[in-house]
């Protein structure tokens, strides 16, 4: 809102140079986002709030100076050069829902020569961004841009049997607006018709049929109150918003109508005007003004500090409330109208405080008297497994949760997108399935723009329709790694990533948080080469997948390099139990190793002899490190050899040579009937 | 007979194993005492079994026997003057080459900002709270006093999935959800990702971070709310930065501020400063006391407890206190971009 300070003045005495006003408008919430001069004048651009629409006249924000500074307001005189008809003799007002329409005020003014406006009144709607128009026009964008409470002006010829109903549209009714377009007009909407058709959608805007002309002589001024809600769904609907709008849904005050009608017609008598007698207010159902108590213990209370009785009385009169000591200090306050956000002892609390100073209310420390224990330790896990990451050197990104349906498509990703009823754009408008796309255009970003390697991790959430009407949003991990996994330096040449780079995060990510029985199966799905991913299963439950980016999903996305990614959910696995930490004495005695080469079947795995080694059933056997693989052609074929080093130890004792040899043949033993093994 | 051939093939590989795992001087020791010890020595053991065999035994155990004798006498003498011989470690020729550097990944800037912020709150006996993103008209508007097809719900435009769900545009709706479970004292912070229907600038996206802070308890005071705002800030910008509280309008407090800071860029001395415009001066915060109605939609009586509420955006202030030039560089996820936050 745009707010000039000479148009301040015709209703404060201010002397204040414009800085000085700035920080007056400050203090008082008024935020002064820019100072501008306009020829003599200064304009401020003040913020405004959706509860205060008093404020989108200049008559309220001098109200508010004027209380701030302990001015009185300047009251205006506004005469008229009267007709000998009444008004009600040349017009006929007929409110059908008074819901809508609580009170509708209006004027006839014959005789007007519509003309440019003189350059005192063009000078202020210019200063505020209004284009002038000429007279009539301007006049009624003074009133509004004066008193907050907008005005229309009809050519009174144009209604046909000088009859106003204010009704609702009925079906198929349409009208051409001062804009130059049709708005089609549904049975929501209220309007102004003449005795056949509208001619105005209630506080929105005017037909062009009923508008002001350089033909018109006698012109209809209507001042009236709309209901909010009313007026803000039809601008919905029509896409329009007004400066007339913009006010009625906020909420005028019904109580302004009369004095604007007034204001409005004696600036038209100065343009040969005569206005008619009587001002024609039909106002079914006037409401009582509201009454709000207030303690000023309860303003100490929640303000933290001690405030005089007299500041309150002078603050909220200054305002417009009218006070009554109800109790030692205690008051009710009568709420004027043009306050629609006064409700509560708080409201009238933050008045206090505003006028008071936020900048004078001391600060203190907020007190403690219980400490709560964190609910789970999800956040710290989350925390955990990033800084596993970092230390595998993976960069941590974070990507739009939107996604386009389009590229979503060819991830399968099997869960039923949740779409956005009013997206930004066509390629953000349903919500992501899965966070590999999203890494996926990081590395293309990224390669794009020089980098030799991308390896990226994102913790987010995912969104799909679980069945009808039951959304989920599921926190996950995705992980991508691809090209170059460190430069060459002096002592190395480069390295390529590849599986086991991406493998390993995975494996110490479910170590460093505890989840121990981590294994892999093979699998096909549709984010990966065939072959070439695996589930991620712990306590053999699926928690995520792993493996090598799909070529024909890379391919979709420019994606030149292999890449690896998986993705986890950490829905799944944060739910798991971790194995809870305990701490082993430190080995007193120590240990020996073996070392066995054997051959097995090739159809055999790395995990199955794994699992196999860990189910040996011998007493000292400590630990087993499988730290060979071979398979060639100096082997038979059909088999592959592994090397395993066996570790011992007696927890009480150094272990005997004897007992050593006899556990290795017990080992031997075992696995020749498990995993058929021949030794080499 | 077949029995003594049988150890003493044990003994050979039993030895080479021990000695490929002798490391010191003292080891060599140790297995010559094993091996030759004088009365006790696998060797001198099976010398004694040897003495029991046959003439035609003796032959053949003889010779294999003495073998392996002398293998692990000369396996030990090498060893031992190997391992008593001074350690000989590489001389290098440039010690200006540079060291082995390990790439330690960066934390995305949000994370990081997010986590100092959390930090401080936490110093003060807050704790973390997290909510859906997915929230309903009532979480998100209604329970927090927004009035239905009310103008105030203009500033946070909306993104809707369907007339029931929507994506929340605050962090406010975990307020309600904590205040139904939890009875006060409450202190809490909620920190996670919003969204707006925004069309994309320098300084707007349809997605970004929030913090939100309440403390709902008896006898908490508009002055509770600066000196811990107050303390918050200075905490993350510094002992000097100066602020500015000034009234403004949340449907969720009563009464309500908006907190400003004072521009780290200008100082209030560039009258085009990019950052705040020339007023020196740039907002940082919304704030305020609960409003009472908010109490009330979660049956806590404002009569008897009050409370006060913050929000602050991520993002905003991350690229105030970075200088970034632009909320879409957080996104893009250019890695020349990222890898700055793991020198900080
Ligand atoms: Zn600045």
């Amino acid at each position: 809102m745009k707010i000039s300070y000479a148009w301040l003045k015709e209703y404060v005495n201010l002397n204040l140079n414009p800085e000085e006003l700035a920080d007056c408008l400050n203090q008082i919430g008024l935020m002064v986002e820019t100072l501008t001069r306009f020829e003599d004048d200064t304009v401020f651009e003040i913020e405004t709030y959706a509860n205060r629409p008093d404020t989108l006249g200049h008559l309220g924000v001098a109200r508010e100076i004027a209380t701030l500074l302990g001015l009185s307001l300047k009251t205006r005189n506004w005469p008229l050069r009267e007709l000998p008809q009444t008004t009600a003799e040349m017009v006929d007002i007929n409110i059908l829902d008074p819901q809508l329409c609580p009170r509708y005020c209006g004027l006839v003014v014959k005789g007007v020569k519509v003309g440019p406006s003189p350059d005192w009144l063009k000078k202020r709607l210019e200063a505020v961004g209004l284009r002038p128009i000429n007279n009539v026009v301007d006049i009624s964008n003074y009133v509004c841009f004066s008193l907050g409470q907008p005005i229309h002006t009809f050519d009174l010829s144009k209604i046909k049997g000088a009859r106003i109903i204010i009704r609702k549209a009925r079906k198929g009714e349409a009208i051409r607006t001062l804009e130059g377009e049709t708005a089609e007009l549904d049975p929501e909407m209220l309007v102004i018709a003449d005795e056949t058709t509208p001619v105005a959608i209630a506080g929105v805007i005017g037909g062009e049929e009923s508008g002001i002309t350089e033909t018109t002589t006698d012109v209809f001024i209507e001042s009236a109150n709309f209901n909010p809600v009313s007026i803000r769904l039809t601008a919905k609907k029509l896409g329009l918003s007004t400066d007339a709008s913009y006010r009625f849904e906020r909420g005028v005050d019904p109580n302004a109508a009369p004095a604007a009608a007034v204001m409005a017609a004696s600036l038209l008598c100065e343009f040969g005007g005569r206005v008619s007698r009587g001002l024609l207010d039909v106002h079914p159902a006037p409401r009582k003004p509201r009454t709000v108590n207030l303690r000023l213990r309860r303003v100490n209370e929640l303000l933290g500090l001690e405030i005089e009785p007299d500041f309150v009385v002078k603050t909220l009169s200054g305002l417009g409330l009218k006070l009554k000591e109800q109790g030692p200090l205690v008051w009710t306050a009568e709420i004027p109208g043009f306050r629609v956000d006064l409700e509560r002892e708080a409201d009238l609390v933050e008045e206090v405080a505003r006028f008071f100073g936020y900048d004078r209310i001391p600060s203190a420390v907020t007190p403690v008297k219980s400490f709560d224990l964190p609910a789970d330790r999800k956040r710290d896990r989350v925390w955990r497994l990033k800084e596993v990451l970092f230390h595998h050197g993976f960069d941590e990104v974070i990507n739009f949760s939107f996604a386009d349906p389009e590229k979503e498509q060819l991830w399968q990703t099997g869960c039923r997108p949740i779409k956005l009823q009013n997206p930004i754009s066509s390629k953000l408008s349903i919500l992501r399935t899965s966070l590999l796309p999203g890494l996926v255009e990081n590395a293309v970003w990224n390669f794009n723009r020089e980098a030799e390697g991308v390896h990226i991790f994102e913790v987010g959430n995912i969104y799909y329709w679980e069945e009808e009407e039951v959304h989920r949003e599921n926190l996950n991990l995705g992980i991508l790694t691809t090209g170059l996994r460190s430069g060459r330096t002096w002592r190395e040449a480069e390295k390529e990533t590849d599986f086991f780079v991406l493998k390993g995060a995975v494996e110490d990510i479910c170590g460093y948080l505890g989840y121990e029985q981590l294994s892999f199966e093979p699998v096909e799905h549709p984010f990966f080469e065939p072959g070439q991913a695996l589930k991620i299963l712990v306590k053999n439950e699926l928690v995520g997948l792993l493996g090598l980016l799909n070529a024909s999903l890379a391919r979709g996305y420019d994606l030149e390099r292999p890449a690896y990614c998986a993705e986890i959910s950490l829905q799944e696995l944060l739910s798991r139990q971790p194995r809870p930490f305990s701490f082993q004495p430190v080995p007193r005695y120590p240990g020996t190793s073996r070392d066995l080469s054997f051959l097995v079947d090739d159809s055999l795995t790395y995990q199955q002899i794994q699992q196999q080694l860990q189910k040996l059933n011998i007493a000292c056997l400590e630990n087993f490190l499988i730290y060979d693989r071979f398979q060639g052609k100096s082997l038979a074929p059909g088999k592959v050899s592994f090397s395993v080093r066996f570790y011992f130890r007696h927890s009480a004792r150094t272990l005997q040579t004897e007992e050593v040899d006899r556990a290795m043949r017990e080992i031997i033993s075992q696995l020749k009937s498990t995993l058929k093994i021949q030794l080499r | 007979m077949s029995n003594l051939l049988e150890k003493i093939e044990h003994y050979r590989r039993l030895f080479a194993d021990q000695v490929s795992r002798v490391k010191e001087a003292r080891g060599v020791e140790e297995l010559r005492q094993l091996f030759l010890g004088r009365k006790k020595g696998h060797l001198t053991l099976l010398f004694e079994e040897f003495k029991t065999l046959g003439p035609e035994e003796k032959k053949s155990a003889g010779r294999m026997l003495n073998e392996l004798k002398s293998e692990i006498q000369n396996r030990l003498a090498e060893l031992e003057q190997k391992l008593q011989a001074p350690a000989r470690v590489e001389q290098l020729e440039d010690l200006t080459l540079p060291g082995r550097q390990l790439y330690w990944g960066a934390p995305h800037p949000i994370t990081l900002f997010q986590r100092e912020i959390e930090r401080i709150f936490v110093s003060m006996g807050f704790s973390v709270e997290e909510g859906p993103e997915i929230e309903t008209d009532y979480y998100n508007f209604e329970a927090l006093n927004f009035p239905p097809h009310h103008p105030a719900r203009d500033s946070w435009d909306t993104l809707y999935i369907n007339d029931r769900l929507l994506l929340r545009t605050h962090t406010s709706p975990v307020q309600i959800r904590v205040m139904e479970k939890k009875k006060p004292p409450i202190r809490i912070i909620i920190p996670g990702k919003v969204f707006r229907r925004e069309t994309p600038d320098p300084t707007h996206l349809p997605m970004f971070y929030q913090v939100e802070g309440l403390v709902v308890d008896r006898g908490i005071t508009f002055a509770h709310l600066k000196g811990t705002l107050e303390y918050f800030l200075k905490a993350l910008f510094g002992e000097k930065i100066k602020l500015r509280f000034r009234p403004s309008f949340f449907p969720f407090t009563e009464p309500s501020a908006e907190v400003d800071i004072e521009c780290i860029v200008c100082g209030g001395q560039d009258r085009n400063c990019r950052v705040c415009g020339g007023s020196g001066w740039k907002e940082i915060l919304g704030a305020g006391m609960v409003d009472p109605q908010v109490f009330k939609n979660v049956s806590i009586d404002p009569e008897v407890y009050s409370g006060w509420a913050f929000g602050l955006g991520i993002d905003r202030t991350a690229m105030f206190a970075f200088q970034i030039p632009e909320i879409r560089q957080f996104y893009e996820n250019d890695l020349r971009f990222l890898r700055q936050f793991n020198r900080r």
